[in-house]
C-alpha cells in the first residue's frame, strides 16, 4: 500500500510533469523555489486539480483524469503540513485540534483532543491564540491538528524552511519523534539537501516542474545525474562542455580542456571539491590561480579562484579547511584530479 | 510620443490666439447681442435665436443662463449684458431706478427706462397622471377631496419656486396645510414632484405649465390670478447697452408672433402689451 | 416634539443595513470567484449607486416600482403591496444606496483572506459552509464590522432616493434627514440642529457597541 502519483498540469508558461511513489520509507521531493513543490502537494492533497492523471493512494483512487475522478479535499484524507502551518488565527490551540477531528461523539472527540494535548506537550497553551505560541509549539499544534485525523498521507511542505538554525534544529527532533510513531505515508518537499538526507532514503528531484526519476539519497549525493539534482546536492563548480573527441572534453568557461570520456546525453560536468588540491607553486601540471574572494561556511573556507588563462569572469570554488601560506601575492596553484570529474545532463 | 504633445499643445495655442483675434475683424460686420436669461426660458430662447437669424442676420445672439438671482448680482458688478430676461418681477425690481426704494433697496439704475415689458406669464397647473386614476377635475375638486378622501397630492417645498405659490392656493381657499399633511408630499425639487406624478406614485401634483410640457404631464386645471397671483417674466434693455438700438429690435422680435409661438408651444403665456 | 422621524428613520436603516449586509457578503463572497472580466463588469455594476447622485438613484427606482411599471404592477396583483410613497419603499431606496459600501469592504475584506488557511480546513474534511463561517467571516470580521457601520451611518443620512420613492410626508414617511431639510429651508434651524444631534447620537451609539462587542469577541475567545 503506498501512493502512487502521475500528473501533469500548466500554469500559465510553467509545466508541472510529477511522477512518482512511495513505498513505506518517507520520499523526499527536493526542489528549488519555484519548482512546483507546492503545486505537486497541492495537486495531492486536492486543493488544486491537475490537467491529466492519476493519484492513488493505497489503493484509492483519488484523481483519475480518465475515469473523471476527482475526490475533493474533504474525502482523500491526506494530512497537509503547509510551510506557514495555517492555524485557524480566530481559534485556540484547543479549538485547532479539534476542527482536526474527523468521527466521534462531541464527548470522545474532547477526549482525543486532551490525549493529544498531551502528546504533543500543549496542555499549558491549550487555551492560547496561534500568535502567542513560539515555533515549536506552532508546529506541533498544526501536526497534532493534522495527525488526529489519522491521515493516510502526510505531506510536509518545507517544514524548516523559515526557521533560524537552532529553532530548526529543536524541530527537526520533535519531527523525527512525531514520524516514528505514524504509520502512514510521507512525502517531505524542501530545497535543502541536508533536511531530506535527514528524513528520506529516497528523493526525487524536482526540475522546473519536471520530476527526475527517484534516487537513493545517497546516490543523489554522491553522483547526481543531472545539472539540477547537482546543484540541489550542494555541488557547485559545474560548467557546460564541449565534446572535442570521445576522450577530450572543453569546457569554453574554463578555457580548459579535460580528459572525460565521453556519456550519453552529457551537457555539463561537474568539478568536486574533491577533485581539486592545493599544490606548491610551479607543481607540473597545475594552473595558476588568483584569490577573488572568500567566504566562510561552516568552520570551512570557501574561496573563489579565477584561473589565471580563463575568461575575464571565470570562477571556480574551491573549498578548503586549510590556508597554503603566500597565496594573497602569488595566486594558488591547483590540480585537478581528472578521474572524480562526472558529466551531467541538462 | 513628446514631440506629438508639443505639437498638439502648440495647434491649441494658435486656436485659441485665432479665435481671440475674430471678433475683432467681425466688429465692423456684426453686432453682438449679450442676453441674461432665466433658466427657465433656456430651450424656447435657442430656438428663438435661430429664428432671430433669419430676420437679422447681423446681429449674434450669445446667452447667459442661470438662475435669475444669480444674474442680478453678476449685472450689479459690472457683467457686460445688453438684455434681461428674469423669472420673477422681484430681480428687475432690484435693477429698476424706478422701482419703489422697498423693491430695489440699493437703488440700483440699470434699467433702460421706457424699455420694460411684462414678457411672458407662467400659470400654475394642476397635473395628474395619464389616464387621470383618481379622477381629479380642478382646483376645486382637489380641495374638497384633500380634505375628505383618499389622496395624495405632491408639492414642492419651500424650495421650489412653485411651492411659495401652492401655499398661497392653499391660503386663498383657507386650508389648514397642517390639517391636510397627511395627504401631502413636499418634493425637494420639480423633477421630484413631476416624476412622482408622471410614475402615479402621487396621485396629482401643483407645479408650473412650462414644467408640465416638459415632463409630458396632463394638465387638469390651471390657477387664476385670484388665487396665486401671476408669475411675471419682466424683461428689459440695459442702460450698460453698447448696441441699445439692436436690442430693443430684439425684444420687439420677442413680444412679435413668431417669438409667442414658440414660448405657447412649451407653455407659457405670452403677454401682449 | 414630533419623534415620528426619528423612529421611521431607526426602522428604516435597521431593515436596510441587515438586508444589505447579507446580500453585500454574499455578492462579495461569490463575485470575487468569478473570472476576471465578468468580475470587473459586476463590481462595477454593484458599485454604480456609489457613483450616481441619490436623487438619479431614486428616480431609476421609481420607474421600476411604481404603479403603472411591471414590477410594481406585479407585486400590487399579486401581494397588494404598494411600493411607493411609503416607509416600505424608502427601505428599499436605502438599501440600494448602502449596498455598495458594504459590498466593496466585504470585497476588500475577502481579498485580503488568506486561502491556504481554506485549504487547510478543507484537508482537514471541513465543509464548504465551515469554512466559509467558521474561519473566513471571522478572519474578514473586522473589515465586514466597519462596512456595517459605514453602510448604517450612510442609511440614517440617506435623503435623496428616499425623497424621491417615498416623498416627504409627515408623520408618514418623514426621516431625520427629509425632516431636517425641510426645517432647514423654512428656516427653523434651531430644531433642524437638534436632529442633526439626534443623528449623531445614534451614530455614536452604534459605533460604542460595536466597538464593545469586538472587544469583547478578541479578549473573550469563542467556543469551536
Amino acid at each position: 500500500m503506498a501512493l502512487s502519483v502521475s500528473i501533469e498540469k500548466k500554469l500559465g508558461d510553467f509545466r508541472l510533469a510529477v511522477a512518482l511513489e512511495t513505498d513505506g520509507a518517507p520520499l523526499g521531493l527536493l526542489g528549488a523555489s519555484g519548482s512546483g513543490k507546492s503545486v505537486t502537494l497541492q495537486c495531492i492533497a486536492g486543493t488544486m486539480r491537475p490537467d491529466k492523471g492519476r493519484i492513488v493512494l493505497n489503493g484509492r483512487v483519488l484523481f483519475d483524469s480518465e475515469r473523471r475522478i476527482c475526490l475533493p479535499p474533504q474525502k482523500r484524507n491526506v494530512g497537509y503540513l503547509f510551510q506557514q502551518y495555517a492555524l485557524f488565527p480566530n481559534m485556540t490551540v484547543e479549538q485547532n485540534i479539534f476542527a482536526g477531528v474527523r468521527s466521534g461523539s462531541r464527548a470522545e472527540k474532547r477526549a482525543v483532543v486532551q490525549t493529544a494535548l498531551r502528546t504533543y506537550q500543549l496542555t499549558e497553551v491549550a487555551k492560547q491564540y496561534p500568535k502567542t505560541l513560539s515555533g515549536g509549539q506552532q508546529q506541533r499544534t498544526a501536526l497534532a491538528r493534522i495527525l488526529v485525523g489519522k491521515p493516510e498521507l502526510l505531506l510536509l511542505d518545507e517544514p524548516f524552511s523559515a526557521l533560524d538554525s537552532f529553532l530548526k534544529g529543536q524541530l527537526m527532533w520533535e519531527l523525527q519523534n512525531v514520524l516514528a510513531s505514524y504509520s502512514g505515508d510521507v512525502l517531505f518537499v524542501s530545497h535543502a539537501r541536508d533536511e531530506i538526507r535527514l528524513f528520506c532514503p529516497r528523493v526525487s528531484v524536482l526540475n522546473d516542474g519536471r520530476s527526475e526519476p527517484i534516487a537513493a539519497i545517497e546516490t543523489l549525493l554522491t553522483a547526481p545525474q543531472t545539472v539540477s539534482a547537482a546543484r540541489l546536492a550542494g555541488y557547485r563548480n559545474i560548467f557546460p562542455l564541449q565534446r572535442i573527441n570521445a576522450q577530450q572534453a572543453h569546457l569554453p568557461p574554463l578555457s580548459l580542456t579535460l580528459s572525460l570520456p565521453e556519456t550519453d546525453g552529457a551537457a555539463a560536468c561537474c568539478i568536486p571539491d574533491a577533485a581539486l588540491s592545493v599544490v606548491a607553486p610551479d607543481t607540473q601540471g597545475a594552473i595558476r590561480c588568483e584569490v577573488r574572494g572568500a567566504l566562510y561556511t561552516d568552520e570551512k573556507r570557501l574561496l573563489q579562484l579565477h584561473p589565471s588563462d580563463a575568461p575575464e569572469d571565470a570562477l571556480l570554488c574551491l573549498c578548503t579547511a586549510d590556508t597554503p601560506d603566500g597565496c594573497a601575492d602569488s595566486g594558488i596553484w591547483i590540480t585537478i584530479d581528472e578521474t572524480k570529474v562526472f558529466s551531467l545532463k541538462m | 510620443m513628446k514631440k506629438m504633445i508639443a505639437l498638439v499643445l502648440v495647434c491649441i495655442l494658435l486656436l485659441g490666439c485665432t479665435a481671440q483675434a475674430a471678433p475683432s475683424v467681425q466688429k465692423d460686420e456684426t453686432v453682438e447681442l449679450v442676453v441674461f436669461a432665466a433658466a427657465s426660458l433656456t430651450e424656447t430662447l435657442t430656438e428663438i435665436a435661430e429664428a432671430y437669424k433669419a430676420v437679422a442676420p447681423n446681429v449674434t445672439l450669445v446667452f447667459s443662463f442661470d438662475s435669475s438671482g444669480t444674474l442680478k448680482k453678476q449685472i450689479q458688478e459690472g457683467a457686460e449684458c445688453d438684455l434681461f430676461l428674469s423669472a420673477a418681477p422681484k430681480q428687475m425690481n432690484q435693477l429698476d431706478a424706478s422701482a419703489s426704494a422697498e423693491a430695489n433697496p440699493d437703488g440700483l439704475d440699470f434699467v433702460l427706462q421706457g424699455t420694460r415689458v411684462n414678457l411672458l406669464e407662467n400659470k400654475v397647473a394642476l397635473v395628474v397622471p395619464d389616464g387621470n386614476p383618481k379622477g381629479v377635475s380642478s382646483f376645486d375638486d382637489l380641495i374638497a377631496r384633500l380634505q375628505g378622501s383618499d389622496l395624495l397630492l405632491a408639492i414642492g417645498n419651500a424650495d421650489v419656486p412653485v411651492g411659495q405659490y401652492t401655499q398661497k392656493i392653499f391660503a386663498f381657499y383657507g386650508v389648514d396645510e397642517a390639517a391636510v399633511a397627511q395627504k401631502l408630499t413636499y418634493g425637494s425639487n420639480v423633477k421630484e414632484v413631476a416624476a412622482q406624478v408622471f410614475e402615479a406614485a402621487a396621485d396629482c401634483g401643483v407645479i408650473y405649465a412650462t414644467d408640465a410640457f416638459s415632463a409630458k404631464l396632463t394638465i387638469v386645471d390651471t390657477a387664476t390670478k385670484e388665487m396665486c397671483g401671476q408669475v411675471i417674466y419682466p424683461a428689459a434693455v440695459l442702460n450698460i447697452s453698447k448696441h441699445p438700438d439692436e436690442a430693443k429690435a430684439f425684444l420687439a422680435y420677442l413680444q412679435g408672433p413668431e417669438a409667442a409661438a414658440i414660448f405657447e408651444s412649451v407653455g407659457f403665456t405670452a403677454l401682449s402689451e | 416634539m414630533d419623534w415620528f422621524p426619528l423612529l421611521n428613520s431607526l426602522r428604516i436603516a435597521l431593515l436596510a443595513t441587515l438586508i444589505v449586509f447579507f446580500i453585500g457578503i454574499f455578492a462579495a463572497y461569490y463575485v470575487a470567484r468569478l473570472p476576471r472580466i465578468l468580475k470587473g463588469v459586476l463590481d462595477v455594476f454593484l458599485t454604480l449607486p456609489l457613483v450616481l447622485p441619490p436623487t438619479v438613484v431614486g428616480y431609476l427606482l421609481l420607474r421600476l416600482l411604481g404603479p403603472k411599471r411591471p414590477v410594481g404592477m406585479l407585486l400590487s396583483d399579486l401581494f397588494g403591496m404598494r411600493l411607493t410613497m411609503n416607509w416600505q419603499s424608502a427601505i428599499i431606496a436605502t438599501a440600494v444606496v448602502i449596498f455598495p459600501l458594504l459590498y466593496r469592504t466585504a470585497r476588500g475584506a475577502f481579498e485580503s483572506f488568506d486561502e491556504t488557511l481554506a485549504d487547510a480546513a478543507r484537508t482537514l474534511g471541513k465543509s464548504n459552509a465551515y469554512v466559509f463561517w467558521r474561519i473566513r467571516m471571522p478572519y474578514c470580521r473586522q473589515g465586514i464590522l466597519a462596512g456595517t457601520v459605514l453602510a448604517f451611518a450612510r442609511a440614517l443620512g440617506e435623503y435623496g432616493a428616499t425623497s424621491m420613492i417615498a416623498g416627504y410626508t409627515p408623520s408618514r414617511t418623514a426621516t431625520i434627514s427629509t425632516t431636517v431639510y425641510q426645517l432647514w429651508r423654512t428656516n427653523d434651524d434651531a430644531l433642524a440642529l437638534k436632529w442633526v444631534f439626534v443623528n449623531i447620537a445614534i451614530s455614536a451609539v452604534v459605533l460604542l457597541v460595536m466597538n464593545l462587542l469586538e472587544r469583547r469577541q478578541r479578549l473573550g475567545g469563542r467556543r469551536a
